[in-house]
This record gives C-alpha cells, sequence and structure tokens, in this order.
C-alpha cells in the first residue's frame, strides 16, 4: 500500500471509517433538501427562467434588442461565452491533470469541479448559439455533406476551430465525469430503499457489479480518458483565444494571448471551485473532507495564475509599446485611460492584486477571505474578457466609427439567466450525485486519512 | 419511306372483320365486370384492400390534406394582355425629365423599372444643372408618399374635382361681384406654360394679383439684381473662368444650383498650376466652408461691413464701413489684396438676403471687372423670383377681408410665413392645390391634389437660355390635376397639360418628339442686358447700400438660418433625406442649434456622451423680438463664429406626415426674412437626445484623409514626400505592405478588376451618394432611435474630419505625454480645417473578413470583389469586428415588418415598398449586409456587352454612388483595361490605399486631397 509521510497534512480529517464516508457522501441525496437549498434553488430558477425570457425575446425580436452596434458586434454575448468557457477549466484540470500528476488531494474536489465544468460549458455553449443573427441557421458550422451546391465550412474561421474545440471539450468531460460516477452511483443504489430510487440509480450505474475486474477497467479507462482531457485544457482556450488573436484589431491581434488565456482560465476555474465548494463544504457538513489544505492547495494555484496573468497584461502594455505601431498603442492607452479605463483598473485590481493577499498564509487559509477572493476574481476574470473585447472594438482604426456600448436588460437577463442556469443544474446534482468521488476517496483513506496517519507516527503516544 | 409501313395486331385486323371491327370500337378488349362486382355484396365484402394499397391510400389523402392546408400566397398581379412595345419585364426604361420642387431644379433621367419610377439619375450632359443632390435623388420617394392628397377634399369631407372646379369658378366669380381681389399663390414661376395661363387670368379678371413666394427668400437680392439689370433673376457664376472664389456666407455647393457649381468648382480644382482657390467668410460652418482653403469666421451683422470693407480696398472708394475689429480688417486686407491680383478672374458671392449685401456684393464684382467674365447677370437664372413685398401687400390684403377668393399652388405659407394662417381666416374662399394636406391646406376652404413631378407634365424655363421638359414615368398614383389645367379652366380653357406645353414647345419652334427624348432645348437668347450699364450701376449705388450695410446693428447673438439635406421642407416627410446625417454635424434626424464650444461653455449649454456613446444636448429658448421658439436643441459646432448660432429651416413640420411630424422646430417662427438676426438664447432645462452616426471628430494623427498644400504638391509632383507608402523593416530587408504578407495573392490580372478611385479633392461631402445608395440597393431606413444606438446601415458614408491643435509635434515640442496627447486630439480645434472621405467596402484583396466567416458566407470573386453571399450568413458579426473599415452592417431587425419602424422604413409602407430595386435582394433579419460595388450594375453592363459581342467598354455603366457624384470625385471601372479612367487614377501620384498598412490591398483607393495654400 501507498505509504504517505506523515509531515504531509492528511487529507481526511477525524477518525473516518469507510462506512463513514460512504455515509457522508450519500447523506444528501438521502436525506431531505434543507431549507437554505429550496431557497437558493428558487432564486437561481427564477433567475433561469428570467433568463430564458430573454433568449426567447432576443431570438423572436433579433439582435438589435441588446446593446450591440455597427462598431461592437460583440460584447457581454462573448465575454459570457470565454467567461464560462474559462471557468470549465479548472474541472477538467484537476480531475485530468491531477489525476496524472497523482496528487491525491484532488479526489474530495475533483468530482464538483468536473460537475462545475459541464455545467458551465453549457452556459458558454449557449452564447456562441444566441448570438447568431439566425440561430436557425446554426448547424450551417457544422460541415455535413448537403445539397446546398455542397457547401463547405471555412476552416479558416477561428469560430469553425470554436465549435470543434467545445464540443470536444464537452463530449471528452462528460463521458469522464460519467465514468468517476458510476461506482458511486452504484453505492447510492445500493443503498437505496425507495425502489423508484434505487431502480434510477440502477441505470444510472450501469450494472456496476464491483469486480476487480471492473475496478481494473475502471482505472484504465479513468487513465486514458485523463490522457485524453489533458490537452484539452491547453487547447480550448487556446482556440477560444484565437478568436481575437488571428483578427487584425489592435488589442486582439496579440500572440501572447493562448498560454495567457490557458493561465486565466485555470484562475478563474479555481476561483469559481472554490466559491462553490465553500458553500457545499458548509451545507453539506464536508469540511472533514473539503479540508483546510484542500482550500489552501486551490488558493496557491490562484495565486500563481493570478501572478501569470499579471505578466501577461505588463507583457501586452509592453509589447505595445515596444512594437511602435501607433493603433496597437492607442489601443493599451485607451484601455488603460479611454472612456472603459474603470474596467480595465478593476480587471487590474481583481486580478493582479486581490491574489497576492495569497501569500500571506494566515489570509488563504481563511475561509471568509478566500469565499471573497474567489468571487473578486470571477469578477475580474468577466471584466477581463469585457477590457478585451469592447475596449478594442470600440476604438479601432477610423476614429469615424469609434463607438461605445452599453448593455441593454435584455444583455444582462441573459446573463443572469446563464447564472440561475448554472446553479439550477449544480443545485439539483448536489441534491442527486455523489458529490465526492467516494470510491477513490476510500484508497487514500489510510494512507491520508488523520486517524490512519496518527496510527502510523513514529513518534506518536504508542 | 418509313411513314408508308402498317402494322396490324393479326390477320383479323388485317382482313378487317367484323368482330375486329368492333373490338376496335371499345375501348377495352375484354368485358370490365363492374356490374357483377358491384351488384354482388359478397365479392364486396371479401375484397380486401392490401397493406400496400392502404398505405397508397393513406399516403396519397394525406398528401392531399396537406397541400389542401397549405395556403398558397396569393399575390395580386396581373399580367399584361398585350406588352407595350416599350417594356420588357426586368428592363429599364429610362425618361429624361426635370425635376423642380420650389427650390431645386435639375434635369434628370428617371429610371423606371415594370412602370415604377425607381431610381432619379443625372440628366444628360449639357442640360442646365444636370445632376442629382441628396434631394434630387431622394425625390422618387416622395411620389410613393402614402401622406399624399388621394382626393379633392372640401371642409374636411372628400369630393371630387367637378365640385372644387365649380366652387372655384363661383367664388373667382363672387370676388369679381364683390369687388374683391383674387390672389393666386405660387413658388416662383419659371414655366413658360404656366405663365401663359397667368397672363390669361389677368387678362380675363382684372381683381386678379399673382404673388410668388420662396420658402427661403431671395426677395431683396432679386430687387437688387432687378434694378441693376431690369430682369428679376440671380446672375450665374462662371466658375471655370475664376482662379479665385470669396465666398460671404453663401453656401453655393449646396444652393439650387449646386450641381452646376459644385462640377465647375471641382473641375477648376484639379491640383496643379492654376488650382482655384477659395476663401469662405461666413458665421455658421456650412458645406463650402468646409471645402475651402481658408475659413474666417464673421457674423453675419458684419458681413456688410465687411463687404464694404472689402470694396474701399478693391476700389479705391472710401464708403461708409461698420464696425470691424482690427483682426477682421486684417484678414479683409488680406483677402482684398488676393482679389485685387486676381482682376476679372475672381468672383465675390453673398449668401443671405440681404440688399445691402447684394449690392455691395456686386460693386466689388464690378470693381474687380469680374462682370461679365466670372459674373453673368446676362445670364440670369429664373429658378428662384419670390416677392416678398407683394406677398406682405397680399397678406395684408387678406387681413383686410379684400381678398375674395385664393389659390394656392404647391405653397405653404402657414408654415413658412408668420401670420399667414391669420390672414387667412378672413378670406372668404381658399383653395389649396397640394400634394398633402400641410398645415395651409388643412386651412383652406378646399384642398385638391397636384400630381407629384414624376406624374406630370411640365416646362421649365431655369435659365434664360435653355428649355426644359418634365414628362410622366408613371400614371398618377392619385385622383390628382395638374393646376395648369385648373387654373386654365378658369379662362375657358380646357385643354390637357400635355397639350397646353406641346404648345408652348411648338411656340418656341421646336421638335416636340426630339425635345421631349432630350429633356429640353436650348433656347436662343433673346433679352439683352447691358453688362457696363449693370457694372456702372452697381459701382453708382456702392456708398448708398453700405450706409444702409453699416446701420445694422450687432446682437449679442445673432441667429444665421441655413438648410439641411432636407431642404426648405417641401420634402420633409422623405425618411431618406432624414437618414442622410448632416455632412458637417452628422447629426440625422433633427435640426438644432449649432454654437461654439467657448459660447456654450459661457452660457451653460453642455453636450455629453452618454454610456452608450449617443450624444445628449441641452435645450435652449430661442427669442427674436416677441417671438419665441422653445425647445431647441443645442449642439456645439467647431468652427461656429463665436456670438452666432446656426439653425436650419425645414423641420418643426406638424401636417407633413408621420415620417417627419413632430421632428425639429419651425425656424421659420422666427421670421428672420433676411436669413439672419439678433436673437436671444435661453437655457432650459431638459436635455436632447441627438441621433449623430459618428461620434470621433478627429484622425487622431493618423493617415486617414492624405493631405498635401498645393506648394508641396508641386514642387514634389512624385509624392514621395507627402504620399510615403508604409514599410516593414523584415528579415529580407524593407517591405512594402503589399510584399511582406502571408497570403498567396488572387489572381488580378486575367478577368475584369474592378476598381474605385475616390479623389478627396473632389468631394465636397454632400451625401448625394450616399442617398443614390440607399436607393439603388434597397438599404433599410432605421429611423431615429436606431440611428443614435449607433445602428444606421449606410453602406456608403462620408467620415467628416476636424483638425485638431494638438500634433505629434506639438506634443513633443511642449513635452505632453500620450495620454494628455491623445486626449487633446480628440477635442476639434476651434476654427478646425473640415476633410470629408467617403468610405463603402473597400473590396480588400486580403480581407479580414472573408477568412473569419465560420461558413464562408463571405468570399473573394475574381474580378475583384468582396462578395456577401446573404442566404448563407448565419450572423455572427465576426467579419464586421474584424473589419478595419468598419463597412459592414447588420440587420439588427426585420426592418420590413418590425413595428419599431412602420412609420420609417418605406418598404413597409404599401406606396413605399414600390421604389425597391427589383433587381437587388431585400435583407432579412440576422445577416450581414455592405457595399456589393453595384453588382447588379455590374452584371448587366457585363451582360449588355456580351449580348452586343464587344468587351466592357470603360465607363460603359457605373456604380450608383459614382453616377450621384456631381464633382465626378468617385472614378469605377476595370484597372485592366489599359487606358481606363480608374486604371488612370490608380497610377495617379496622389493615389493611395486607406489604412494601407494593415495589408488588406484593397480595391478601393483614395486620392490625396490638396489644399490651395503655401
Amino acid at each position: 500500500m501507498h505509504y504517505e509521510s506523515n509531515v504531509r497534512e492528511p487529507l481526511i480529517l477525524g477518525n473516518k471509517s469507510y462506512k463513514d464516508i460512504t455515509i457522508d457522501v450519500a447523506r444528501p441525496v438521502e436525506t431531505a433538501a434543507p431549507k437554505a437549498w429550496w431557497i437558493v434553488f428558487s432564486i437561481s430558477l427564477v433567475m433561469f427562467l428570467w433568463g430564458v425570457g430573454c433568449i426567447m425575446y432576443t431570438i423572436g425580436t433579433g439582435i438589435g434588442v441588446w446593446g450591440l452596434n455597427k462598431t461592437v458586434g460583440w460584447a457581454w454575448d462573448i465575454t459570457n461565452f470565454v467567461w464560462w468557457v474559462g471557468i470549465g477549466h479548472a474541472g477538467t484540470l484537476i480531475s485530468a491533470v491531477l489525476l496524472l500528476f497523482r496528487q491525491k488531494w484532488r479526489m474530495a474536489i475533483n468530482r464538483s469541479a468536473e460537475a462545475m465544468t459541464i455545467f458551465s460549458v453549457i452556459q458558454a455553449g449557449l452564447f456562441p448559439l444566441i448570438h447568431m443573427g439566425r440561430i436557425w441557421l446554426g448547424y450551417w458550422v457544422f460541415p455535413f455533406p448537403n445539397q446546398y451546391g455542397s457547401l463547405w465550412v471555412n476552416f479558416n474561421s477561428p469560430l469553425l476551430w470554436d465549435v470543434f474545440a467545445i464540443s470536444t471539450y464537452l463530449t471528452v468531460s462528460t463521458v469522464f465525469w460519467y465514468t468517476g460516477l458510476i461506482p458511486d452511483f452504484a453505492m447510492i443504489r445500493d443503498r437505496a430503499i425507495n425502489p423508484v430510487q434505487k431502480h434510477i440509480y440502477r441505470i444510472l450505474s450501469f450494472g456496476w457489479g464491483g469486480k476487480a475486474k471492473a475496478w481494473q477497467r475502471f482505472e484504465e479507462v479513468s487513465l486514458v480518458l485523463a490522457g485524453l482531457a489533458t490537452p484539452l485544457v491547453l487547447s480550448v482556450h487556446t482556440i477560444v483565444s484565437m478568436d481575437f488573436a488571428t483578427s487584425v484589431i489592435p488589442g486582439w491581434h496579440t500572440t501572447i494571448f493562448p498560454p495567457y488565456f490557458v493561465a486565466g482560465a485555470i484562475f478563474s476555474g479555481f476561483a469559481m471551485v472554490q466559491t462553490l465548494l465553500l458553500i457545499v463544504r458548509r451545507i453539506f457538513k464536508m469540511e472533514d473532507y473539503i479540508t483546510i489544505q484542500h482550500i489552501e492547495m486551490m488558493n496557491i494555484v490562484i495565486m500563481v495564475t493570478g501572478s501569470i496573468v499579471g505578466v501577461a497584461y505588463i507583457t501586452e502594455l509592453f509589447i505595445a509599446w515596444y512594437s511602435g505601431v501607433e493603433y496597437e498603442q492607442y489601443a493599451f492607452l485607451n484601455r488603460a485611460t479611454g472612456p472603459y479605463w474603470w474596467a480595465y483598473w478593476s480587471m487590474m485590481t481583481c486580478n493582479v492584486f486581490s491574489p497576492q493577499f495569497m501569500w500571506f498564509k494566515k489570509l488563504r487559509t481563511n475561509l471568509i477571505f478566500t469565499f471573497l477572493i474567489s468571487i473578486v476574481v470571477n469578477i475580474g476574470m468577466w471584466f477581463e474578457r469585457f477590457v478585451i473585447i469592447v475596449t478594442s472594438l470600440h476604438r479601432d482604426y477610423l476614429p469615424s466609427s469609434w463607438g461605445m456600448f452599453s448593455p441593454t436588460f435584455v444583455d444582462i437577463g441573459i446573463f443572469i439567466g446563464t447564472i440561475g442556469f448554472f446553479f439550477v443544474l449544480f443545485l439539483l446534482y448536489a441534491r442527486t450525485f455523489p458529490v465526492i468521488a467516494q470510491a477513490e476517496l476510500k484508497t487514500i483513506l489510510k494512507s491520508s486519512g488523520e486517524s490512519q496517519k496518527k496510527h502510523h507516527d513514529p513518534h506518536g503516544a504508542h | 419511306m418509313a411513314t408508308d409501313k402498317v402494322y396490324w395486331k393479326g390477320f383479323d385486323e388485317l382482313a378487317n372483320t367484323e368482330v375486329s371491327q368492333r373490338l376496335a370500337q371499345n375501348e377495352f378488349a375484354g368485358e370490365i365486370p363492374v356490374e357483377q362486382f358491384l351488384g354482388d355484396e359478397k365479392l364486396m365484402g371479401s375484397a380486401q384492400t392490401s397493406r400496400r394499397d392502404f398505405l397508397k391510400y393513406l399516403g396519397f389523402s394525406t398528401a392531399a390534406a396537406t397541400l389542401a392546408a397549405c395556403e398558397a400566397p396569393i399575390v395580386e398581379s396581373i399580367p399584361y394582355v398585350v406588352k407595350p412595345d416599350s417594356l420588357t419585364p426586368g428592363m429599364p426604361t429610362y425618361y429624361a425629365t426635370a425635376y423642380a420642387d420650389g427650390q431645386d431644379f435639375a434635369s434628370v433621367l428617371v429610371k423606371t423599372r415594370e412602370g415604377r419610377p425607381i431610381k432619379i439619375e443625372p440628366g444628360d450632359a449639357g442640360r442646365f444643372n444636370r445632376g442629382t443632390n441628396g434631394r434630387a435623388q431622394a425625390s422618387v420617394l416622395s411620389l410613393y408618399d402614402s401622406a399624399r392628397l388621394r382626393q379633392p377634399v372640401k371642409a374636411g369631407a372628400e369630393t371630387n374635382w367637378e365640385t372644387i372646379q365649380a366652387d372655384l369658378q363661383q367664388a373667382v366669380a363672387s370676388s369679381v361681384a364683390e369687388g374683391k381681389q383674387f390672389v393666386l399663390i405660387t413658388g416662383s414661376v419659371f414655366s413658360p406654360s404656366f405663365k401663359s395661363v397667368i397672363s390669361a387670368l389677368r387678362q380675363n379678371y382684372n381683381n386678379f394679383v399673382h404673388v410668388e413666394v420662396d420658402a427661403v427668400s431671395s426677395s431683396e437680392v432679386l430687387d437688387v439684381w432687378e434694378a441693376l439689370t431690369g430682369v428679376r433673376a440671380l446672375p450665374s457664376y462662371a466658375l471655370s473662368n475664376a482662379d479665385l472664389v470669396v465666398s460671404f456666407g453663401e453656401d453655393f455647393l449646396s444652393g439650387s444650383t449646386a450641381q452646376q457649381l459644385s462640377k465647375a468648382f471641382a473641375d477648376r480644382r484639379k491640383p496643379g498650376k492654376g488650382m482655384l482657390r477659395h476663401i469662405q467668410v461666413e458665421s455658421n460652418m456650412s458645406l463650402s466652408g468646409a471645402n475651402a482653403d481658408k475659413r474666417i469666421k464673421i457674423k453675419p451683422s458684419q458681413v456688410g461691413s465687411a463687404l464694404a470693407y472689402v470694396y474701399n480696398q478693391v476700389s479705391g472708394n472710401n464708403v461708409t464701413v461698420g464696425n470691424l475689429s482690427e483682426d477682421v480688417k486684417g484678414l479683409l486686407k488680406g483677402i482684398s489684396a488676393e482679389l485685387s491680383s486676381a482682376k476679372g478672374r475672381s468672383i465675390v458671392m453673398v449668401g443671405g438676403n440681404s440688399g445691402a449685401n447684394a449690392h455691395l456684393c456686386a460693386a466689388i464684382n464690378s470693381a474687380l471687372g469680374n462682370i461679365g467674365s466670372t459674373l453673368r447677370p446676362d445670364l440670369p437664372v429664373f429658378i428662384c423670383s419670390g416677392n416678398d413685398n407683394v406677398m406682405a401687400n397680399a397678406m395684408a390684403d387678406m387681413a383686410e377681408g379684400s381678398v375674395g377668393a385664393l389659390v394656392l399652388v404647391g405653397v405653404n405659407p402657414a408654415y413658412n410665413r408668420v401670420g399667414f394662417a391669420e390672414a387667412l381666416g378672413k378670406v372668404a374662399y381658399s383653395l389649396s392645390l397640394c400634394d398633402r394636406l400641410d398645415e395651409t391646406a388643412s386651412l383652406t376652404s378646399a384642398a385638391a391634389p397636384i400630381p407629384h413631378y414624376l406624374e406630370a407634365w411640365a416646362d421649365f424655363t431655369p435659365t434664360i437660355s435653355e428649355l426644359a421638359l418634365a414628362q410622366p414615368t408613371i400614371r398618377p398614383l392619385f385622383n390628382s390635376k395638374s393646376a395648369l389645367e385648373v387654373l386654365g379652366a378658369l379662362t375657358g380653357n380646357t385643354q390637357s397639360s400635355k397639350d397646353w406645353i406641346k404648345g408652348t414647345v411648338a411656340g418656341f419652334g421646336l421638335s416636340w418628339s426630339q425635345t421631349l427624348h432630350d429633356g429640353g432645348a436650348s433656347l436662343s437668347n433673346n433679352v439683352s442686358i447691358s453688362l457696363s450699364e449693370t457694372s456702372a450701376k452697381a459701382l453708382a449705388g456702392a456708398g448708398e447700400a453700405a450706409s444702409v450695410a453699416a446701420e445694422v446693428v450687432e446682437g449679442d447673438f445673432e441667429l444665421a438660418l441655413y438648410q439641411k439635406t432636407v431642404g426648405a421642407g417641401s420634402q420633409s416627410n422623405n425618411p431618406w433625406l432624414h437618414e442622410l446625417p448632416d455632412p458637417i454635424t452628422r447629426a440625422a434626424w433633427d435640426n438644432y442649434i449649432t454654437i461654439s464650444a467657448k459660447d456654450a461653455l459661457a452660457i451653460g449649454i453642455v453636450n455629453e456622451t452618454q454610456s452608450n456613446g449617443a450624444l445628449n444636448g441641452s435645450l435652449v429658448t430661442l427669442k427674436a423680438g416677441n417671438l419665441i421658439l422653445q425647445n431647441v436643441p443645442a449642439l456645439i459646432q467647431p468652427g461656429q463664429a463665436q456670438g452666432t448660432i446656426g439653425l436650419a429651416v425645414g423641420y418643426g413640420r406638424s401636417a407633413s406626415g408621420r415620417v417627419s411630424d413632430g421632428l425639429g422646430v419651425n425656424a421659420y417662427a422666427l421670421n428672420l426674412h433676411q436669413g439672419f438676426g439678433a436673437i436671444r438664447i435661453e437655457v432650459e432645462a431638459g436635455e436632447h437626445e441627438f441621433a449623430s452616426t459618428q461620434l470621433g471628430n478627429t484622425m487622431m494623427g493618423r493617415k486617414i484623409v492624405n493631405e498635401v498644400t498645393l506648394a508641396d504638391f508641386m514642387t514634389d509632383p512624385s509624392g514621395a514626400s507627402w504620399n510615403e507608402k508604409p514599410t516593414y523593416h523584415t528579415l529580407d530587408g524593407i517591405k512594402t505592405a503589399d510584399e511582406s504578407n502571408l497570403w498567396t495573392n488572387h489572381d488580378h490580372e486575367s478577368m475584369h478588376m474592378w476598381n474605385m478611385s475616390i479623389d478627396l479633392n473632389s468631394c465636397t461631402g454632400c451625401g448625394a451618394c450616399v442617398i443614390a445608395c440607399h436607393m439603388e440597393n434597397n438599404v433599410p431606413v432605421v429611423g431615429k432611435a436606431e440611428i443614435r444606438n449607433f445602428r444606421d446601415m449606410h453602406w456608403l458614408r462620408i467620415d467628416r474630419y476636424y483638425s485638431t491643435d494638438m500634433t505629434e509635434a506639438r506634443a513633443e515640442e511642449e513635452n505632453i505625454g500620450a495620454i494628455g496627447k491623445y486626449a487633446a486630439m480628440e477635442v476639434p480645434g476651434e476654427s478646425p480645417e473640415v476633410v470629408f472621405q467617403p468610405v463603402m467596402c473597400q473590396h480588400c484583396n486580403h480581407a479580414p473578413c472573408e477568412t473569419v466567416c465560420p461558413v464562408g458566407a463571405t468570399v473573394h470573386s475574381r474580378e475583384g470583389l468582396n462578395h456577401m453571399a446573404y442566404n448563407r450568413c448565419i450572423g455572427t458579426r465576426y467579419c464586421a469586428n474584424n473589419c478595419p473599415y468598419k463597412v459592414r452592417r447588420f440587420n439588427w431587425f426585420n426592418y420590413q415588418k418590425n413595428e419599431r419602424f412602420t412609420d420609417v422604413n418605406p418598404a413597409q409602407d404599401d406606396y413605399g415598398r414600390m421604389v425597391l430595386n427589383p433587381d437587388v435582394t431585400v435583407r432579412s433579419r440576422g445577416v450581414m449586409e455592405k457595399c456589393t460595388m453595384c453588382i447588379q450594375r455590374i452584371q448587366y453592363g457585363k451582360l449588355e456587352a456580351k449580348k452586343a459581342g464587344q468587351p466592357v467598354a470603360d465607363g460603359a455603366f457605373t456604380t450608383a454612388c459614382a453616377q450621384a457624384c456631381d464633382t465626378g470625385a468617385i472614378t469605377f471601372g476595370d484597372v485592366n483595361t489599359s487606358g481606363s479612367a480608374v486604371q488612370v487614377a490608380k497610377n495617379d501620384a496622389r493615389s493611395y490605399h486607406l489604412l494601407e498598412e494593415v495589408g488588406t490591398q484593397p480595391s478601393v483607393f483614395y486620392q490625396t486631397k490638396v489644399r490651395n495654400r503655401a
């Protein structure tokens, strides 16, 4: 068996047995929902329905109900798209990359992180659809054989690359997530008393029997899928960044975008994981599994990626000056000092300045502070995309076309709607799915559990 | 022979037996057991419908039911029973005609398709004022205005022409009986047939009074010229003979003969030796002022004194000069010196309606020896002949109750003459012959529709040597009758207007068919005006005029009225004219006062940009004497003289139609008959929302409009120093944008290569091309709210840039940082130079839009064009974002159906829809659109050439914008045709690509603007 040094902090607190873990993980599924859940769920549902209404209004009337204009052709739609895609990245990073790097601390959080990935990619996927002027012809972005004179898609277009990147990402993430869920669904199935519930979980668990051969294959599949998902962590946001990087618009046309976007995505994704898990941990009393150490680890990731993003911002400014291109120089000067200076400095404050607090152990282990910073980072990352998209577009080459953008209630409503939709999905997930990968977690109980560690401690009491 | 062969079925048939004969009678050879089958119930019961049959029946019946359920759209179309010879569906027919709406006159060609006029194009070369300004272009839509009056109306109820005619006859008869006047009010009359009906009326009725009134009066100026020449007409300007134009507030580039003058102006401003120099002295920033080489700001009240000062300088006389500051005197001295050195080769013009100013101007021209060379009183123009004194007398008579019958023809004095509505109330019987129930017609006893100029016969003598004919291009849409016929009937003359005009043409000794075909003919000049006498009279009266001019009191604020593209008001219900932004302010759908930044600051007027980029401005109240105009928006205008404001007429209509009612304020209500006057301004509470199409006003130090002074142009004709191409330092050395690109080049040689050259030196910014493009390409009208949302749909726009006081050099000199420098660069100077730049799709050969479309909806043609396949577009807008020129326009709404646009978009109106060009698709919501370089015209031209078996000739066809441009600023053609105009232009030293450094390789290029100064 794997032995872990006592120097390392335990990953499961308290004197837990395998059964304790089972009971703790199954509890939210088996007990009635607390009042808080209902309140949050109702609010989310209303937000979601409001968003649905705004989307229907848009599709029924035209993109004109948004605040876009002849100069600024994308604003909140693509900002939200990139923001949501970015958020998704943490889940894949945690479950796939950390698996390959054998980071055991991922086990308590990977399930929820991955759920977050899928739910946020669903939100992200909505925007490229509804931002189309003619959504009913949206299927034309797929290269399908046809009789329209055999029209083909344009493989030069980064938007087409997006189509492939996002759909691949959603598929692989979902399969990976679901594979991990099978033994846990089986666990709930085995415990279920209600025949209906039992039947549903039986279907969901694909008749998992828990044979050794099954476990072996499960491990293999997980590893293969992790291998498949790992490049996606880098590729998806790289391709999203190319929507901008391959264009000719000053402020978009930047070779630094791929790494900068990936770092930003992980940055915002971890912040969102923090936000969600701090709530889940509290509501479902999972403090023993999602420990301060987990929080601290994630805060460190936030701090590192936040600093990478900060370096990227400064590099952009330097390159704009160094390039000697007047349009490029003006674009960045305008970001910092033009009409949208407040967006730029909000971004700078939230993304570069605020994560620096995480250098202090006291702060990065403080739950309330972490929660606040996680929200601030997500606000900052939303502004980053807004700054890139809107402040680059609103003043490009010809001053005669310079304009401004201001959102309408529909722009705002759709964004709120996706937040509502995301939480509706996440809250339903939290009540019906095992929120911790208990089968995996049990594998480290003996090596990383607090009581087990004490038991092995050579310098301990015995 | 094959046909001789006979085949038979058997020997029976060959033998023609009885049996075979019988069988041949029956359809079926064997007996069919129908009776047996139907009669036997058992057999019926046992009969089985097979599964196959059942499915067949089900399939057929479902299909039948489905088909029956689909309601086929019912399209009302009536085919020709006998096709007219002149009309082939799908082929345009052109008619030469003349456009005159009481303000403008233009010789035009009307393009009709399937019997509908759809486009106004410039008339034949050689016709007077051939060409189309914005109003002439847009006039075809006024034909389809559903607000037009459709039936005669009497006391608010519909009636018929017989009643109208009988009532009129009766009223005129009783006015004779009662000893009261019979008054006819018309616009300026320069139609020989109409003049003959007026003289007939004068003969028949000795109480008859004819009043001519222009919405924007030139009455005092006409009085001066009448006194000088004996003919009540304005002189014409011969710019072709001029080296120097000095205009005191006269906006000759947008006046009623602007087509003629713009062309001559542009021709004389070809860069090189002897290029015309233009100095404008004015208060408002006019189109002419924006095009001037030098512009001097002055208050309208000082114009007279300035003219007197210049007169003294150039003539050596010493007439009275009013108050002028030393600065202004210094500038005027310079102008006078320039004028003196261009004697006989210069021209001085004056705007407004001041007799004293007009006389002083004539005197200066006389002193300079310009009369007869650049100023031609011997070639008078009759377009404008209104007489305010006669009108004032008539109104006084009306108010006294001494007018028994009043007929108004195509005029709207209740809107544009203060006090007319009250006077009208005292008239026993009044009839308005009008196109709509306007402010006047809704007050008269009766109103009856007259035809639109595209529906009617008419004749004009716009100048002393020109006859122009107008012919109908469509059957009258409504129950209208020509004023000629209505008034003619009063004199017992019942001939049709066509016969009348035919008679007039015959009277001139001209061939009817030829004159009709040509749209007019030249007349021999039979009025002799003595130039020397005119000159002498002008000089003689100068002293008197100067003392009148010196008495003009200067106000703290002075208002000078001007006209926007909408004009004086007769076409104010035309949405195309409102949608076209003002060339200077770039604000659409509004009138407002223009005020200088300093004055605005001093009296608390604010212009603020909102979070969505739109502009809000303060509201003010204007007071002229006891006349008050409230809720007037104020717009800060760079280049506005301090202490002056400008306000456009033609707005503030209340009974014009749903497009224009309630838009803006009525400037005529201030009763400034001279076109300017002292005014008081009070700032009100509240804000006005402007709708601007351009928010960035300066070039921010970028090379967008390339400009050079004439001196530099002359010293370096190659352009190396003033038209430098951007280059890049690469591994392989210094390269141009074209040489250092990643893409493979398209084949530019083996096919046509459609290119366009835009001469920024010739473009005056008038905007006729924008309207031409609008109508040619069915561009939707989106209205004020959407323009404010920065979503105008113009495929072609004319960017206007002001110069700024901050330059790179100055920033370096004064050590101003980048932030401060760019902030200062955004602010236009107080006396800025103005440049105009028409921008449409540049048809890049390495187009950024083409690579980013996911579905390949925008692709490159082999003829150098960038195509847009509307059907394929899914509306991601990525192409528009990636366009460095921002010329792509997205259909944000369904403009053809959405009720937001019902009032403004002609495509939503059953009449307005008739103006749509059948050759161009009306785009649906959610697709991108943009300039196609009039691909329908290219295709048509290519097909015509193919049918003729000829190569496509240079200039055989052109784009709508190029065609509409009076100055010839736009040249279109195949750059692969050797010697084509566009090829010549491409190789010109002045030619450059907009944003060449982006590497887009546009098919459109610009010619550097040259300013005539050292």
